[in-house]
């Protein structure tokens, strides 16, 4: 008998089982999109506006902070909304009382977030590009295109961390509503966060979007002043953080799930 | 046996009002937690004003492009609690399955929307003096002590036009599968159409127009005047076109429910969620 059968699951199955549920829903409903995505284009043709005149790269700066707005949103929203909407229709804890661990329900959604968040990046290019009348200037598409999905991954990363943390709260419509403009600012989504006073770094590196992103804008814009040590150690950086949040999302997960097994009070809405 | 009057069982006006402005905050309204609150009068107008002033800061603007983005997002952020918490009424009213009941309530309407708009009147006025507080304290716009009684009329006007147009919004949702929408498109376009971030002569004619027909656009306007030092028939004139702006979504909500309500008596299904 296979290992997977031993354990009475299969992760991939499972995985493939969230992430089609996420899709079905998606169908069901595609409106969803939409309030994902109002913003950013919004932001995006704010952006847009203030910088006109001021260069060819601004552009980039503009589709660059309002895509990353955009799959943030898909992630702070999607991870919680999903954490929150099993709690209120009474299914999180059959859940989380299956044999298979959240982990993989949790990473088939967040791989929907992904796929979604493109899909939002690629509306917001459209249209701010639509508004610009030009593509914005980029000296290498193709490597900015792998480190646009890299950037995808790290956003990924947060967003499983996010996802076990939100089963514990009750909190994440506040965290996500409340906190929208301050994972913004916090991650330089529309500028680099060399702009802000310099105690508000270690908390900004502590997202590997940070160094995803200012390295991704080290690609893209030339000229650009960023973190003073450059493209390599950025991505460096990105590695290291994502890597350390996929371990912490592991550990936070078969934590969470002993612990809430234990205090049995998760149909507490 | 006698038998009452239809009118006679029909609650006072200011017993709906009262009624509704005391139970929305607990039932329909959406943001209405405390943490909610909280966060709508203190952590948004602070994280928003950070985020474009960043973001002007980035395009080589001075002082005063950050202190005119500041002041502009200060007001902007009366959205959230005048238009996003209202507009949800109907959708936590389908959801809740009271909207048959409401529709059939003899309950005077003009006291039921406006009694569910005070307590978001109230957040909307703390919102906006809290995010004036932050632009005069951390972005250098200056607040003369002089201004004050004139600004604090602007911002009386501009919460009491912009939940009114959140009822309005709420009434054209009662038609919709749901309000998120359009919550989240008038949530934000005020950034675009309003003159928030820039002014509005930036934009092309056609959607100078459209701005001008949001309440945001003529509250921003009067209280950017008002913080100004303008006095007398400009500034008046302003606070006219707030209230018009007021009186106009409050006038238009209720006949949107009006019309809704007889559709909804009619085919029997509008309100279902």
């Amino acid at each position: 008998m296979s290992t997977a059968h031993a354990r009475g699951y299969s992760g991939a199955r499972s995985t493939r089982a969230a992430l089609r549920l996420s899709l079905l829903q998606f169908m069901a409903d595609p409106q969803w999109l939409i309030p994902s995505m109002i913003a950013p284009v919004i932001f995006g043709i704010v952006a847009f506006e203030l910088f006109r005149g001021f260069g060819p790269y601004f552009l980039t700066y503009a589709i660059l902070g309002a895509g990353m707005m955009s799959m943030w949103g898909q992630t702070l929203y999607g991870s919680g909304w999903a954490t929150g909407q099993d709690r209120e229709f009474g299914t999180l804890e059959p859940t989380i009382q299956a044999p298979t661990p959240y982990l993989y329900i949790v990473l088939g959604r967040v791989l929907w977030n992904v796929v979604s968040g493109l899909l939002g990046g690629a509306i917001v290019y459209a249209v701010v590009v639509a508004i610009a009348g030009a593509p914005p200037a980029l000296p290498d598409p193709l490597g900015f295109v792998v480190l646009f999905l890299f950037v995808m991954l790290t956003l990924a990363a947060v967003g499983v961390v996010f996802a076990a943390f939100y089963v514990y709260t009750r909190y994440a419509g506040f965290i996500q509503n409340i906190g929208e403009f301050a994972f913004y600012v916090g991650t330089g989504c529309m500028f680099p966060v060399v702009l802000l006073p310099f105690w508000t770094s270690p908390v900004a590196l502590f997202f590997p979007p940070t160094w995803a992103l200012d390295a991704l804008r080290y690609a893209s814009i030339p000229g650009y002043v960023g973190f003073s040590w450059g493209f390599w150690p950025d991505i460096a950086g990105a590695v290291a953080t994502t890597t350390a949040y996929l371990v912490l999302a592991g550990a936070i997960f078969h934590r969470v799930e002993r612990h809430v097994l234990e205090v049995g009070n998760l149909d507490h809405y | 046996m006698a038998v009452a009057h239809p009118s006679a069982l029909r609650p006072s006006f200011l017993r709906t009002l009262w009624a509704n402005a005391v139970m929305a905050p607990k039932t329909t309204l959406g943001f209405m937690r405390i943490d909610f609150v909280l966060g709508t009068i203190f952590i948004i107008p602070l994280t928003q004003m950070v985020f474009f002033a960043f973001v002007v800061r980035l395009e080589a603007g001075g002082a005063a492009e950050v202190a005119f983005t500041a002041l502009g997002n200060a007001v902007a952020t009366v959205t959230y609690s005048s238009v996003f918490s209202v507009c949800q009424t109907t959708d936590s009213e389908k959801q809740q399955g009271t909207m048959e009941h409401l529709l059939v309530s003899p309950a005077n309407r003009f006291a039921l929307y406006l009694g569910r708009g005070l307590i978001p009147i109230l957040i909307s006025l703390a919102t906006v003096s809290v995010g004036l507080l932050y632009a005069s304290t951390f972005f250098g716009v200056h607040i003369d002590p002089s201004t004050i009684p004139a600004v604090a009329v602007s911002v009386v006007l501009t919460a009491f036009a912009m939940v009114g147009f959140g009822l309005l919004l709420g009434g054209v949702a009662l038609y919709l599968r749901t309000s998120i929408i359009l919550g989240n498109i008038f949530l934000f376009c005020g950034l675009l159409l309003s003159g928030v971030n820039f002014p509005l002569s930036a934009l092309p004619l056609p959607l100078q127009y459209v701005g001008d027909a949001l309440p945001l656009t003529w509250g921003l306007a009067a209280i950017r005047a008002a913080v100004a030092g303008t006095t007398g028939g400009p500034l008046e004139l302003l606070w006219g076109a707030v209230a018009l702006a007021g009186a106009i979504s409050f006038g238009a909500s209720i006949s949107l429910w009006a019309v809704f309500e007889r559709r909804a008596l009619a085919t029997g299904s509008i309100a279902r969620f």
